[in-house]
């Protein structure tokens, strides 16, 4: 079993210094490591984003991805591997902007991922434009009068589309997002982690402070994780407007629904069953396939 | 039984109707019960992009000698409408038959019907009544009337119609039987003279014939390869493909994904192909503009993938359901940055059968995209063909590291070759980034961005172009090598100028013509050989700009004598074909 700092390239992270991916990938190599996955045990598959520069940090067998499609290239690896566990890392402006179709249609399929969304509600690596979960009014360089639009709600959407794992963490919390991820791997399906991930240089307004003051614990309060419907009330009540209190806005955090008996995509397909590489071994026999142009 | 005349004997039959009538469905049980009987057959199906109504039609070519393409003139015309006598009127042979319904085209009112036709008026809609059937059964009717004024064996048609609905309620094959029976003795009786002699005949040798379209041929291919995920969004011409691997991928184990889109369809062959699964899309042009950034991803991450573009008339939306050859460039150079691309043209359905599982090879010996360029004539319409020579298949992962070989892993490691060895997630020790970005050896985007680093990269994919000139399959040579004229073509072009070379050798014009096989990396060499040694040159293909001409003089520094372009959404004619060389060759 590789040790948390083994988890580690001899890259070193380019991050900004107090940037929320820290606490996510230490979170990450936590899980993995208490979780004893080898490298050749998972893959991890990245969108681009400041999020994705971690492609670098964290060792594994992976894929660096396009903008936004992250979840395709994972879908067909986990199809195809049922040997791997397969990880998606996105970013909010990725997954949930240019990638939001992708999104909507592998959470619906329930495919065998574990996605986590790396939400800090900003466009770090373009340099601070508004992203689909910026906040209503706030300011930014590619919205100087205020953001016009209702942020997306990647929680409730999930639900939406029937979603099996549905879960949210604070990249300030890292024991509790390392518990968050043990599960979402475990969980067969699709499993949905959105973690608000503080952007310490385009982002002055969520900043760590601003989550820690509002952050609550689903499991302290007493939420029944297969109430769906409960699921999605909370959901609605993430985002509020940008100047409320620490009062008015509570913002939970921790697992809000899941199914444990819906089979996911993979097991409705036979041919997933196995490593795709087997089949081209050696030629395939169609001599039935050829009787029947005939 | 057997005719064993010299004389070769062919007639072309074209079905048409408006569309929801099953014509193409009923066009290809004619079109297999005459292979069934010993002749050869090549079909060529017209239709709009709509479900009900619009004119849709399908041409059958029957022939005792070997064919290359369809014809444009008709000898039986089965028209379900009147439209389609007006439209197909002209194509009538001196003495061709027309059978029509006469309660649903007043045949009189038609202008321009010859005196020398023969007009068959079948009453499909009371037949189908008579026998308690359903409107569709009019094609049975229509098709047993065309047996019966060929005063071809019905059982042909009836064993046929048996067959095909056997999985059906009894009654539906009933009825069936007893359209085509009604239809056939009426013809028989109130017909005129047939002017060939049709029989069911032994095929000289015996030899077995399968009906296929480019995209069951392409399909086969793919399977014969050992394909273990196919992902398409539905665009015609392609579609076809998606329904062979959603119908056949249980029994072989393919998965088969029909995605949200073609972006999603070209990441996930992306991801197929990360894990070691011989992956594939297909599409047209509209789907594949989708996919151009991924494929460039397959590029600088060294992705063995295989892309189907199967191209039809753009730009944009364009003519759906009809073809043309105006995405050469396009494969060429579709994607931002420069990587290796191999783009393969299929000329026929051997070609595609072929050339498809030379692609999954190619495309892991290679580790980089490799383009399957066809069209709609090659996609939509079935020939019959000796089955493929599956002895052939070879299966070439290329440089592939196993379980228990990997040491200090670098999955871009800088070769002469410029192929990287690969080893495949799950493989112990196999740590790597398969990246989208720029990157060292081992993957990692951060040290992409050194100068020297981008070079080594960049010389390191660009060598693999070199190394598939050495790999793919080398260009095709028809005709004699003294001609009058030299033809230069690719993809499915090469079917009609097969036929008309066909024809003119029998008239004493010799040609010679140069099939370019893989298109890309392009083989100057040999065309520069080829124009060369010829007595006059001409390029024939199927769009507007010159597509192939262009690249002749970019590549070759040299030009053709004469050019020969269609647009219109059709094929090339082996009529037009024949025409232009008689006029080129004076």
């Amino acid at each position: 079993m590789p040790a948390v700092k083994e988890y580690t390239t001899t890259n070193k992270p380019t991050w900004c210094p107090g940037c929320g991916n820290f606490g996510m990938w230490e979170a990450l190599k936590r899980a993995l490591s208490e979780l004893e996955m080898e490298f050749a045990d998972y893959s991890v598959v990245w969108g681009i984003g400041c999020h994705g520069n971690g492609a670098d940090f964290l060792k594994t067998q992976g894929f660096h991805g396009l903008h936004g499609r992250a979840l395709p290239v994972a879908t067909a690896l986990s199809l195809t591997r049922p040997d791997l566990k397969v990880i998606v890392e996105m970013g909010d402006g990725d997954g949930y902007g240019l990638g939001m179709g992708h999104f909507v249609h592998t959470v619906r399929r329930n495919v065998d991922i574990t996605c986590i969304a790396h939400n800090n509600q900003i466009y770090g690596l373009t340099t601070g434009q508004a992203s689909p979960t910026t906040e209503h009014g706030m300011r930014t360089v590619s919205t100087p009068s205020g953001v016009l639009e209702e942020p997306v709600n990647p929680i409730g959407l999930a639900l939406a589309e029937g979603a099996t794992f549905v879960a949210r963490g604070f990249a300030g919390d890292i024991p509790h997002l390392t518990e968050l991820y043990k599960e979402a791997l475990r969980h067969e399906g699709f499993a949905l982690v959105d973690v608000f991930q503080p952007c310490v240089t385009w982002n002055k307004l969520n900043t760590f402070s601003w989550f820690r003051e509002r952050v609550y614990k689903l499991e302290e309060s007493g939420h029944d994780t297969t109430d769906r419907t409960a699921a999605f009330d909370l959901s609605l009540t993430t985002f509020h407007d940008m100047t409320c209190t620490p009062e008015e806005c509570r913002i939970p955090i921790g697992v809000f629904y899941r199914e444990e008996d819906t089979p996911s995509y993979n097991a409705g397909v036979k041919a997933s069953q196995t490593p795709g590489w087997r089949s081209a071994r050696e030629p395939r026999d169609i001599s039935d396939l050829l009787a029947s142009f005939s | 039984m057997s005719q064993h005349d010299n004389e070769p004997v062919e007639v072309r039959i074209r079905i048409g109707g408006p569309a929801g009538f099953g014509i193409k469905a009923a066009g290809q049980t004619l079109a297999r019960l005459f292979m069934h009987a010993g002749y050869e057959t090549f079909d060529l199906t017209e239709y709009p992009s709509l479900i009900k109504g619009g004119h849709n039609n399908y041409l059958l070519r029957v022939s005792t000698e070997e064919i290359f393409s369809h014809v444009e003139p008709v000898d039986i015309l089965v028209a379900l409408d009147a439209d389609t006598v007006r439209l197909h009127l002209g194509e009538l042979t001196e003495g061709g038959a027309v059978i029509f319904d006469p309660e649903a085209v007043d045949i009189d009112e038609i202008e321009g019907v010859p005196d020398s036709a023969c007009l068959i008026d079948v009453p499909l809609k009371q037949i189908v009544y008579d026998a308690g059937g359903v409107p569709i059964m009019r094609n049975t009717a229509a098709l047993g009337a065309v047996l019966g004024h060929m005063g071809f064996p019905l059982e042909y048609l009836t064993d046929s119609i048996t067959a095909q609905f056997a999985h059906k309620k009894p009654e539906i094959a009933e009825q069936n039987v007893a359209c085509a029976t009604a239809g056939y003795e009426y013809a028989s009786e109130h017909g005129c003279a047939f002017p060939y002699e049709m029989a069911p005949r032994e095929r000289r040798g015996g030899e077995e014939r399968i009906l296929v379209d480019g995209n069951e041929a392409a399909g086969a291919g793919a399977l014969a390869a050992g394909i273990g995920l196919y992902c398409a969004y539905p665009m015609t011409p392609a579609s076809s493909l998606l329904h062979f691997f959603a119908k056949h991928g249980e029994t072989y184990d393919v998965v088969t994904k029909h995605t949200e889109d073609e972006i999603a369809a070209m990441n996930m062959v992306c991801g197929g192909a990360f894990g070691g699964t011989r992956s594939m899309c297909a599409t047209s042009g509209g789907g594949f503009s989708l996919m151009v950034e991924a494929l460039g991803m397959a590029g600088v991450s060294e992705s063995a993938v295989v892309v189907g573009l199967f191209t039809r008339p753009g730009p944009a939306t364009g003519m759906p359901t009809w073809t043309e050859q105006s995405d050469l460039r396009y494969a060429i150079h579709a994607s931002q940055g420069e990587f290796p691309r191999v783009v393969l043209a299929p000329g026929d359905r051997d070609d595609a059968f072929h050339l498809t599982w030379q692609a999954f090879n190619l495309a892991d010996q290679l580790q980089t995209p490799v383009i399957l360029l066809g069209d709609s004539y090659l996609s939509d319409n079935r020939q019959s063909i000796p089955p493929f020579d599956t002895s052939r298949v070879e299966i070439d992962r290329g440089d592939l590291i196993a379980e228990g070989e990997v040491s200090e892993y670098r999955r871009y490691a800088v070769t002469d070759s410029g192929v990287s060895p690969r080893a495949l997630p799950g493989v112990t020790g196999a740590e790597q980034i398969v990246n989208s970005y720029e990157h060292d050896e081992y993957g990692f985007g951060a040290q992409g961005e050194i100068a020297e680093v981008r070079i080594a990269q960049n010389d390191k994919r660009m060598r693999k172009l070199d190394l598939a000139r050495t790999l793919v399959p080398p260009p095709a040579y028809f005709g004699p090598e003294e001609a009058d004229l030299s033809i230069l073509l690719f993809g499915t072009t090469k079917m009609p100028v097969r036929e008309a070379m066909k024809w003119l050798e029998r008239d004493g014009v010799s040609v010679r013509m140069m099939q370019l096989v893989t298109v890309w990396p392009f083989p100057a060499e040999e065309v520069s050989a080829f124009l060369g040694e010829a007595k006059r040159s001409a390029i024939i293909e199927g769009n507007h700009t010159g597509q192939l001409q262009g690249l002749v003089r970019e590549q070759c520094l040299v030009d053709v004598d004469h050019t020969l372009h269609r647009y219109d959404g059709r094929p090339f004619s082996p009529e037009q074909v024949r025409a232009f060389i008689e006029e080129v060759c004076g």
